[in-house]
């Protein structure tokens, strides 16, 4: 019985005349979308177009129905049809949904390193893989458009700034001291480990109002949020040996290093151009917790101690003997937790922090105390709320308590300072083509007692499908330098403007970059002693100081990469241009500052030879000539460094034995054994000139890391 | 009495229609499956698995309230993700994979090993079209997926499975390799053997690829 009604039900559906509905699926400007689904809604009814975004499929409904096209990143097309009798030529034309092909993102100013983004023109990879960069952050951002490098100080250099003009910043909290302490005329290390970071961002101006008291650039470094790889790792080289230990269960991991360095045997090595009492001798620890309380939340804790104990004969042509001793020993602790969450499907997103650091500098020039300690305690929230259609506003404030002591010649000067800034900020999408970010920052400094106002502007137009124009201006204030501070409470923040204009290219695996830029310097504290210039660089300025400073930088950067042309060859070229002149510090006139050099090029090549398992990198680059200050010429700052070469190459060779991972590289400096000069400085007479170098001229490293992983072998618990 | 009769018969024929679409749905599933099967594993054609993740997809607007049909679009797309051209067009299809593992997540309502299986292998596609970079971010999801998939169910076959491949073809350089693969393979197979399907379009595959590459571990 059932089954004769099911039969009867079956019948007049099987009776009813197939119709055929055919057409074209194209995008909108008419190109045929290949592998389109097509169909009548409610039944399975339906075809896959071809090459040709030609469909046709038979369909045993009647009356009307609906028709469907679905094609993947466009927008889904729906339409009532008749279904009377056949249905051809149907033109189907589909709406590209937003992606990151077809939408802006605002570049002006930023150079990221990322996982995260398909657009990235750099990974984090890169960091580690550059010959040159020593596996320093700082390292490779040098040879980035828009940086350059100054052999003779740590810091980023960025278009026309000095080294302090850049902050470094640690999932949002501003890192005090990145550096291990600097030396006279030897540049330091970071002392991060570029591992600890997933991404890494790299303004060179312009940048987000979320971040201030930088006149000239930020680094923003995001750390990772777990550790995949349980289990032990080695590194042993030339300088110092480690052991690292992660351990990582379902929500929670934790991470632990432990280093010793001593520079001796590698300095016996390799020739130093540094008379060492006591080659740098280094230890360290860091501590990493991470939790995931929630879904979306993650609790990051991280703890470093590390110290450093050196002691040397630096060149003083102004005491009789030629040279100054120094005694340095460095502790340095920083802390940071961060909390970060999001509710409703990302609706709202919650970034907090609280970071706390002491740095402890106990040194002598010839016996004489030169003490310097320094701590900063800082707060900061930031939460953004999503809008309609992509667009986001964000606001947030930190705050910031900083202690600084500072023995000069024996005498001890202390300086307090509260720091606080309150930001919003919003990008809106008008189009999918234009987009823009608007923002404004404002900072009170309790030491000065002073307020600013700082708003920021940026919009981004996409002119192809791979290829963008954007735009950033924008004002950006910092506290003066601490060292004049310490005389003067009354100085005002410097200010700097920025103008950016920038086009890149983007399209398969190939990046064409050029960037222009205006920056305008202001208030910048000049000093007035009545007496000659100075060009000590450790000098403390005692003179009297006022804010009427100013000066520009103005110039034009360019990079290219391939990753394409040459089956495992990735290289890429920049050149960065600048001129800069600057009424500041002790100058009587305006000048371009020393740490300027006007031409700065480099060539980075990477080449992976499957086979053999080895990364070959090599990397050139060269700096025109910076000014120094010649007593003898009655032009200031009018002569000219020679211009500075270097070519360095490295291997890295992934190995295995017995299970575990064993990376061996090889790294030699200064191929050429160029012997590069970086400034000239005088006897206080006058009349003796000497060149101021790196700290070793052609100079090796060798080195290896070795992961015992537990993934490595197959444990018995995985059954 | 005819009231009756109207009653019974409007029943009879509703019971009919409900029996007639389950049978259509059923048969629609198992001709798609087959389809799938039937694919050429070592060089799967990109138009074929296009128009089966096509008729997946047309099942699974028609039956909102099936799971399966999003579940068997998602692999179809999976699939198309390792065999896309370039990894614009892959992380397309992956992408894809993903929201309609979110949508059957959605219909499922509770946690479900074979979803929580393809969410890992979905993971591994998307490392394997740009390993240099991803092999961080989606080996942790990989692992964490096929973690949670073995606390709901760890007799699924698949989850060995799908471990023992992510070894397999991992170099030996990086702890991975034909030699560590077989244990995982071996115990994969073995749980393949007891391994029952609830009906006949629920999951069930990944036993062919694993006697395969244990062919290849010898």
């Amino acid at each position: 019985m059932k089954l004769f009604y099911c039969l009867l039900m079956l019948i007049p559906t099987a009776a009813l005349a197939q119709k055929s509905i055919q057409g074209k699926v194209t995008d909108k400007k008419g190109n045929a979308l290949p592998g389109a689904n097509v169909f009548l809604k409610g039944t399975y009814d339906g075809g896959t177009t071809g090459a040709d975004g030609i469909f046709s499929f038979q369909t045993s409904q009647k009356d009307t129905g609906t028709l469907a096209a679905s094609y993947v990143g466009y927008e889904v097309f729906e339409a009532k049809i008749g279904l009377k009798e056949n249905v051809s030529d149907l033109s189907i034309k589909l709406e590209e949904l937003a992606n990151e092909l077809n939408t802006v993102v605002i570049t002006a100013g930023a150079f990221e390193a990322s996982d995260d983004k398909r657009m990235a023109m750099l990974k984090p990879l890169d960091i580690v893989t550059t010959a040159g960069a020593a596996a320093d952050i700082t390292g490779a951002m040098q040879f980035l458009p828009g940086a350059q490098r100054v052999g003779e100080q740590e810091g980023l250099f960025v278009r026309g700034g000095s080294g302090q003009e850049t902050k470094v910043v640690i999932d949002g909290m501003i890192v005090q001291n990145p550096f291990f302490s600097s030396l006279p005329d030897v540049q330091s290390r970071g002392r991060f480990n570029p591992f600890m970071f997933k991404g890494t961002s790299f303004s060179t101006g312009g940048y987000s109002a979320q971040y201030g008291q930088a006149l000239s650039s930020v680094l923003l470094l995001n750390t990772t949020d777990k550790v995949s790889n349980n289990g032990l790792g080695i590194s042993l080289n030339l300088a110092n040996a480690g052991l690292n230990y992660d351990y990582a269960t379902q929500n929670q991991s934790v991470s632990a290093v432990v280093y010793y360095g001593n520079l001796r045997p590698l300095f016996k090595l390799v020739k130093q151009n540094v008379e060492w009492l006591h080659e740098p001798e280094f230890k360290g620890s860091s501590l990493t917790y991470r939790l995931k309380p929630t879904k979306n939340g993650v609790l990051k804790v991280y703890g470093m101690y590390s110290d450093s104990d050196l002691s040397m004969n630096s060149r003083d042509p102004s005491s009789e003997s030629g040279k100054m001793n120094l005694v340095l020993r460095n502790a340095n602790a920083f802390t940071t937790s961060t909390y970060s969450d999001s509710w409703k499907d990302g609706l709202w997103t919650l970034n907090s922090g609280f970071s706390y650091s002491r740095n402890k500098d106990k040194m002598t020039f010839d016996g004489v105390n030169f003490d310097r300690f320094d701590e900063r305690t800082q707060a900061r929230v930031v939460l953004t709320r999503l809008l309609t259609g992509n667009n986001t506003i964000l606001f947030g404030g930190e705050a910031h308590a900083i202690n600084l002591h500072n023995g000069v010649n024996g005498q001890l000067y202390h300086l307090k300072d509260r720091y606080a800034a309150a930001f919003v900020e919003s990008e809106i999408y008008i189009t999918r083509e234009l987009a823009g970010r608007i923002g404004v920052r404002s900072e009170y400094s309790s030491v000065i007692g002073r307020a600013n106002i700082a708003p920021r502007l940026s919009f981004a137009y996409k002119t192809g499908r791979y290829s963008q124009i954007s735009v950033a201006a924008g004002q950006f204030y910092q506290n003066p330098d601490y060292k004049y501070l310490y005389r003067n409470k009354e100085l005002k923040f410097e200010r700097a403007d920025h103008l950016i204009i920038n086009y890149q290219i983007i399209k398969n695996q190939r990046t064409f970059r050029v960037e222009t830029f205006y920056k305008n310097y202001g208030q910048l504290v000049r000093e007035f002693t009545g007496q000659k210039y100075d060009a000590d660089p450790y000098r403390f300025p005692w003179g009297a100081t006022n804010n009427g400073g100013d000066g520009y930088a103005r110039g034009l950067d360019f990079f290219w990469r391939d990753q394409k042309s040459i089956k495992n060859l990735d290289y890429w070229v920049t050149y960065s241009f600048v001129d800069s002149k600057r009424l500041f510090q002790q100058f009587a006139q305006s000048a371009t500052p020393t740490f300027i050099s006007n031409h700065n090029v480099s060539l980075i090549t990477k080449k992976w030879f499957e086979k053999a398992k080895t990364n070959l990198s090599m990397t050139y680059a060269f700096t025109r000539g910076r000014p120094y200050y010649n007593p003898n010429n009655d032009q200031f700052l009018k002569d000219r460094t020679p211009a500075v070469h270097n070519v360095s190459i490295q291997a890295s060779k992934l190995q295995s034995i017995k299970g575990n991972l064993v990376i061996f590289y090889a790294t030699v400096d200064n191929i050429l054994n160029t012997k590069n000069v970086f400034t000239y400085r005088y006897t206080p007479d006058g009349k003796t000139r000497y060149a101021v170098g790196p700290q070793s001229y052609r100079s090796f490293f060798v080195g290896m890391q070795i992961m015992l992983s537990r993934k490595a072998t197959v444990d018995k618990n995985d059954f | 009495m005819k009231r009756l009769f109207t009653t019974v018969l409007m029943f009879a024929l509703s019971v009919c229609m409900v029996w007639a679409q389950n049978e259509k749905y059923t048969q629609a599933m198992a001709d798609g499956i087959k389809a799938l099967n039937s694919i050429d594993r070592a060089n799967p054609d990109a138009k074929t698995l296009q128009d089966i993740a096509n008729r997946f997809e047309r099942i699974a607007v028609a039956e909102p309230k099936e799971w399966l049909p999003k579940y068997y679009a998602a692999y179809s797309n999976v699939i198309l993700g390792f065999v896309g051209s370039s990894l614009n067009e892959k992380d397309g299809y992956l992408d894809k994979a993903n929201a309609l593992l979110k949508d059957a997540e959605a219909l499922v309502g509770k946690p479900n090993d074979e979803l929580e299986i393809l969410k890992a292998y979905q993971s591994q596609i998307h490392l394997a079209a740009d390993p240099m970079n991803r092999w961080q971010a989606d080996g942790e999801k990989f692992a964490g997926f096929l973690a949670s998939a073995k606390s709901i169910n760890a007799e699924n076959p698949r989850i060995y499975y799908l471990e023992g491949s992510s070894l397999f073809f991992t170099p030996e350089e990086y702890g991975g390799g034909k030699k560590v693969a077989k244990p995982l393979l071996e115990k994969a197979k073995e749980k393949f053997t007891a391994f029952k399907p609830e009906t006949a379009i629920h999951p069930d595959w990944g036993k062919m690829e694993t006697e395969w590459m244990l062919s290849q571990t010898n």
